[in-house]
């Protein structure tokens, strides 16, 4: 199963799982983050680091932790 | 009439605020910098509005301590119309806020501000539309411009006479049942002043505060958990989950129904961010930018520095001409004017520089940047990249720094980004720093300190991570655009800032140094330093007279400087003091317990306890930190 961390930069994503608890889930859906929701990698991981998307128009950060909790297929 | 600003993180509710107030509050181009909630009240022709400003939330309920604060206040039922405050470029998240802000059933305005923004990127609204479905009145802004603030009073009043509360937004049907079957058990006096098809919503979501408040009627309780067990079993997923689907699939909705979407205007903005966050240019810019801001500063400072001076130091020396010397009256002279010139002549020069290049970082919106960038190295230490917006901001000052911590989400990442946060030289130990070391060592030698102060916090942190173990998942973070800064949020926020040294600090220089005055006339000063002779004499290596100086930086760290000078009765520290002296005495200023006011911040965050633990640790890191230097100075020195 991929990850938001293994996607490369450029790449469109579509949201398939997101595991964790109701805290994460929370901040997530907070952000704008859905099941089901497309998603452009901006910056990938890169040595550990975060992962910068683009949703619906804006930015957001998310770190390794977080991003590799996002079960995500590539579309196009 | 009472009116809340609610909306987002970063929508410009402030900016909003200082517009219609004046110049109130500090904003900035990140997400959570206003923490605690300001008050201000505002007449236009006979009427008198009382406005707040809350702190930004993504949701009603509340993930970090900021958000809380906002949700209380509002939930308090004491605001007569709700202005929903939205960055109409993010408007299909931001209206996830509003269709909850609907379920109060309180008067509503729609605020769409920063609409420029939305229109770079392609983004058309139809507000009448939108205006419709919600049945309250809707507005364009762009606050930082001042475009449409003068509608904001007019809505606001309309929305209340007419009583415009907005319409609620109804889920699929199934799940409408649920709420209504909640609806009706809960008790009438359970917060009477909020609506219940509000409370039922949030019991269905398992908020956590509300939750908590139920249990004291068990059978509604039970009766929650079982419909929320229902519901899972029915559509597969947790039953927050479901509610959150629903409202995002309502608001894609309603922001389809009223935005058409055309091409972005793609700009140099967007290179330029691209830039800055590159995964190897980023760095070298990272350092460059605030090596850059250091030099400047450092530079300018120094240049307003020397003539100030010098005006005072001969003003100082005819003293004796003017009155007798040995006298009370000359000792209160002497003190009140090198108080006076201390705050003019030492700290203003640094703080102006340096107060407007923190202001232009925040509001470019460079600080989220950094915080992207640093997220890795943040980790070494066991926190994120967000822990790095409260160490920034404590270079300014390290009261709002430790106010920062609000936007971590747990409060073990508070505990100890505020622990860390109060090590990071604030302004006033920028001024001790450039003023003791910078001046008479040389800038490289400043630029040292810096770097050792860093090295340390780094280290520090990878300890007391080692004691209070990770457990957070890590950087959850908007990133928002690039902005320019206005040269008059620029100008007020700098000022807003130097007002609060002007008003706060240098009284409290002047005052203390005619308190030094005193002392020094009854000689009760060689009693202090007396206490302090083995601290300050053994472990430390400084002159005896240091003692009373380092006291007195507990008041504000910049005194310790300012008395020195009085202390060793000089205006040219370099014939009195060694190299290795000037430096110890800086390490130990930057370290020992924190100020005052951070204190008070302190308590207020961690609570008495908390704050005892990092006032003594600091002492103590304070102490080793100054031997393990003076030791190494005197090997290699």
């Amino acid at each position: 199963m991929k990850t938001l961390v293994n996607i490369d930069n450029g790449k469109k994503v579509k949201i398939l799982k997101i595991s964790g608890g109701r805290g994460i889930r929370q901040h997530l859906q907070c952000l704008g983050i859905h099941i089901g929701d497309i998603v452009t990698i901006k910056k990938s991981s890169f040595l550990g680091g975060p992962v910068l998307l683009e949703i619906n128009g804006y930015d957001v950060a998310l770190g390794k932790g977080v991003a590799s909790r996002i079960e995500v297929e590539e579309v196009e | 009439m009472r009116i809340a600003f609610v909306g987002q993180p970063n929508a410009g509710k402030s900016t909003i605020f200082n517009g219609l107030a004046g110049y109130k509050t500090i904003t900035a181009n990140f997400p959570g910098q206003t923490v605690h909630y300001t008050v201000s009240k505002v007449t236009v022709g006979d009427e008198t509005f009382e406005i707040v400003d809350l702190p930004g939330i993504y949701s009603l309920t509340a993930i970090d301590k900021a958000e809380l604060e906002s949700r209380k206040y509002i939930l308090s039922g004491q605001t007569d119309v709700v202005v929903n405050v939205i960055d109409a470029s993010t408007l299909s998240r931001s209206l996830e806020l509003t269709l909850q802000l609907t379920e109060l059933q309180v008067p509503m305005v729609i605020c769409l501000n920063m609409i420029d923004e939305a229109r770079r990127k392609g983004m058309e609204i139809n507000i009448e539309k939108l205006s419709k479905i919600f049945g309250v009145p809707v507005i364009e802004t762009v606050a930082n411009k001042g475009i449409g603030l003068d509608k904001i009073f007019i809505s606001a009043k309309e929305a209340y006479y007419k009583r415009l509360i907005p319409n609620i937004q109804s889920f699929h049907k199934d799940i409408e049942e649920r709420i209504e079957e909640i609806e009706k058990i809960i008790p009438e006096e359970f917060f009477s002043k909020i609506p219940k098809r509000y409370i039922a919503v949030k019991l269905l979501e398992g908020d956590e505060e509300l939750t908590e408040e139920i249990k004291k009627y068990p059978e509604v309780l039970n009766k929650v958990r079982e419909i929320r067990e229902e519901i899972k079993s029915s559509h597969g997923r947790h039953a927050d989950t479901v509610i959150s689907s629903e409202r995002h699939a309502l608001t894609m909705n309603i922001f389809e129904e009223v935005t058409k979407i055309g091409e972005p205007l793609k700009s140099t903005r967007e290179k330029i961010d691209d830039l800055l966050t590159n995964r190897y240019l980023g760095y070298p810019l990272l350092f460059l930018i605030l090596f850059g801001i250091f030099f400047i500063v450092f530079e300018i400072g120094k240049l307003i520095e020397e003539p100030l001076i010098s005006i005072f130091d001969s003003f100082i020396q005819k003293l004796p001409t003017i009155v007798k010397e040995d006298s009370l009256t000359f000792f209160i002279l002497k003190g009140l004017l090198e108080g006076f010139s201390g705050g003019l002549g030492v700290a203003i020069p640094y703080l102006i520089p340096f107060f407007i290049g923190l202001t232009i970082l925040e509001d470019i919106g460079y600080l989220p940047r950094m915080a992207f960038l640093m997220d890795t190295v943040m980790h070494r230490i066991g926190l994120h990249g967000k822990s790095v917006l409260p160490f920034i901001i404590s270079y300014g000052c390290n009261v709002p720094g430790v106010m920062a911590t609000r936007i971590l989400e747990s409060p073990r990442d508070r505990f100890i980004t505020a622990t860390l946060s109060v090590l990071i030289p604030c302004a006033a130990r920028t001024t001790v720093i450039f003023g003791l070391v910078g001046a008479y060592i040389g800038g490289i030698a400043a630029a040292g300190l810096y770097i050792f102060n860093l090295f340390v916090i780094m280290i520090l942190g990878a300890i007391l991570t080692k004691f209070i173990p990770e457990i957070t998942p890590g950087l959850i973070m908007e990133i928002p655009p690039l902005r320019i800064p206005t040269f008059k949020n620029v100008f007020m926020k700098t000022w807003l800032r130097l007002k609060d040294f002007i008003l706060v600090a240098w009284p409290l220089l002047i005052i203390s140094s005619i308190i030094l005055s005193f002392l020094e006339y009854f000689k009760i000063d060689t009693i202090i330093n007396l206490v302090f002779f083995p601290l300050v004499s053994w472990i430390l290596g400084l002159p005896e007279q240091t003692g009373l100086t380092l006291l007195f930086g507990i008041l504000r760290k910049e005194l310790s400087m300012i008395m020195l000078f009085q202390a060793m009765d000089t205006t040219d520290l370099s014939k009195v003091m060694t190299n290795t002296q000037l430096i110890i005495f800086t390490i130990f200023t930057i370290f020992y317990i924190p100020c005052v006011g951070t204190i008070g911040a302190l308590i207020r965050e961690l609570g008495t306890k908390k704050t005892l633990i990092v006032s003594i640790l600091t002492i103590l890191l304070a102490i080793i930190l100054s031997l393990i230097i003076r030791i190494l100075l005197s090997i290699f020195g």
